[in-house]
């Protein structure tokens, strides 16, 4: 159904397929930036991922001014506010983000920062409260298929002193453009390539069925459901096919789009105070919590689900699903991804895979409830609630 | 004209909100946990609109007191874009949560905080309006734990002894 009123908003340019890491040279040209700061993580610089990127943007003549390369799975606000202190004394024109979530969730933050004119990050906490401040041209290069952030208007970073992961959403957060390139994403090893995919699968699904849902978003989630379907199991059996991985690359991607324009849900909501107090992996926890979360949602989004059946065990096997059946089924369709990924490359299926302790979660819990990304789950949720699910997710 | 009987509707319901969340803990007790969860000296700025009446209320530790303007200290500022979205919100017709999701609302300030306002907005408005209503608004409708008749009553009394 058409809703009443939507906006919908995706200022990033995609540069998608192979050898797309040579064009960031002309990208940084046309956004008329020479000096770049490189942000990336330990892992991938040991990895010499960045070793492409390096010898591309010296033979262009823009090198990074200067790098960043310790930024932690869970980065916070003080590592943000250090970061843009960097970037001012080295002069710097423009930020470079090479890795996943935390790495790209984390150059949003200071590119915030920048753009704001502040030296506190938490300064410019809220929802769709931030003028357009200075440009600063961006560009970021995800190397894992998942997150989604280099399309999103969402910047979520730990809040060390709160323990709780903070949401900065603007339309300003998102870069000038995402690299997609098959390589980034080729030495991904098999279960963080499970775990990543499951995360967008979990992005899809909840903008498809969220109350900010509209045509735009779901025609990005549902076309990354259908890409997830066919490439999630295949790019973790045969990591080194570059088809399966840029097919995973853009699932995440769209899967990102749609939700920067409805929002998620209550897995979010739940995973985001997972992450700040039990400091468990996020796209793990996503999931392990997407079929309980989806279950609990049935009685209000059964209607959703069961449209969603088609992108993921096709048409014809779909059609012969009685009507009724469907969101179930889609529920079912979930939890068998999950239960193969966890037999090839064991992805966590329950909460105490992942050393959670069960007498963390009514600190959970009250931690959930105050998560905006539960405002929008089609169904509201308690902490009594939230307590249940994660129990039964245990 | 229209416009200005608008304001004045809508400055009406924001301080029968706000009287009915200064009343609802003495009703309810899912209310007073709400409040109790509220950070100490928070202070929460509504507004509906560009040059629409605004209410400035801070949590004391045991009262959300109105304020007469806008307060400098930790303050969540929710601005609703439109008149006509604050109207339809605070006549019943849609709830926080969809006007959120309609990207009605703009927020400065703690998202944390503002799932603890809407969540005690929410329960007022159970209260303040039949079930036929608030059903179709939102998601779930919580157990009332006592009569809309006596948070009216409580209310009436309050405006009469200038409580507000």
């Amino acid at each position: 159904m058409q809703p009443p009123y939507f906006e919908y908003h995706n200022p990033v340019k995609i540069l998608c397929g192979e050898n797309a890491l040579d064009r960031i040279p002309s990208e940084f040209y046309r956004l008329a930036a020479a000096r770049p700061m490189l942000l990336t993580d330990a892992v991938l610089q040991k990895l010499g991922m960045s070793e492409p990127l390096l010898k591309i943007l010296k033979a262009e003549g823009c090198p990074p001014v200067c790098s960043f390369a310790d930024i932690p799975v869970d980065s916070s606000l003080s590592v943000v506010n250090r970061i843009a202190a960097l970037y001012r004394e080295n002069n710097c024109d423009s930020l470079l983000a090479l890795g996943g979530g935390s790495v790209i969730d984390t150059a949003k933050g200071v590119h915030l920062v920048l753009s704001g004119n502040t030296d506190d990050i938490l300064s410019l906490s809220g929802m769709e409260n931030m003028q357009r401040g200075k440009h600063i041209p961006f560009i970021v290069i995800p190397t894992t298929a998942g997150t989604g952030s280099e399309c999103t208007g969402v910047a979520v970073i730990r809040n060390e002193s709160q323990e709780v992961k903070m949401e900065f959403l603007s339309p300003f957060v998102a870069p000038d453009a995402a690299v997609l390139d098959p390589r980034m994403t080729l030495r991904l090893p098999p279960r963080a390539t499970a775990s990543t995919g499951m995360d967008a699968l979990c992005h899809a699904i909840e903008a498809y069925s969220c109350l900010q849902k509209n045509p735009l978003s779901d025609a990005h989630a549902s076309a990354a459901i259908r890409l997830i379907a066919q490439h999630l199991i295949p790019a973790v059996e045969n990591g080194a096919n570059t088809t399966h991985r840029l097919c995973m690359a853009l699932a995440a991607t769209l899967a990102g789009i749609a939700f920067s324009n409805s929002m998620v849900g209550a897995v979010h909501a739940i995973g985001h105070a997972l992450g700040g107090i039990c400091h468990l992996p996020h796209a793990d926890v996503m999931s392990v919590l997407l079929p309980h979360v989806m279950r609990f949602n049935l009685p209000k989004a059964s209607q959703h689900y069961a449209e969603l059946l088609p992108m993921l065990v096709g048409w014809e096997k779909a059609a012969s699903t009685p009507n009724e059946e469907r969101a179930k089924a889609v529920i079912h369709c979930v939890e068998d991804i999950t239960a193969r990924l966890h037999g090839l490359c064991g992805l966590p299926v329950r909460l105490r895979d992942m050393q959670a302790q069960r007498n963390d979660f009514p600190r959970v819990a009250q931690t959930a409830i105050n998560d905006g990304a539960l405002i929008v789950n089609p169904a509201s949720l308690s902490a009594e609630q939230v307590e249940q699910i994660l129990h039964q997710a245990y | 004209m229209k416009r200005t009987l608008k304001k004045i509707y809508l400055a009406a319901a924001l301080r029968l909100v706000h009287a009915a969340i200064c009343e609802l803990p003495k009703l309810d007790k899912k209310a007073g946990e709400e409040c109790l969860s509220l950070p100490a000296g928070i202070s929460y700025a509504i507004s509906t609109g560009y040059k629409a009446p605004t209410l400035f209320v801070q949590w004391d530790g045991s009262k959300l007191r109105r304020l007469r303007e806008e307060p400098q200290q930790r303050c969540c500022k929710l601005f609703i874009k439109t008149l006509a979205d604050a109207f339809i919100l605070l006549t019943g017709r849609m709830s926080l949560a969809h006007l959120y999701a309609r990207h009605g609302l703009i927020v400065a300030g703690e998202i944390a905080d503002v799932m603890r306002l809407a969540r005690l907005v929410n329960l007022a408005e159970c209260y303040l309006f039949p079930p036929f209503i608030t059903r179709r608004i939102l998601p779930e409708l919580p157990r009332l734990q006592a009569s809309p008749l006596r948070l009216y009553a409580r209310i009436f009394l309050g405006f009469l002894t200038n409580r507000y």
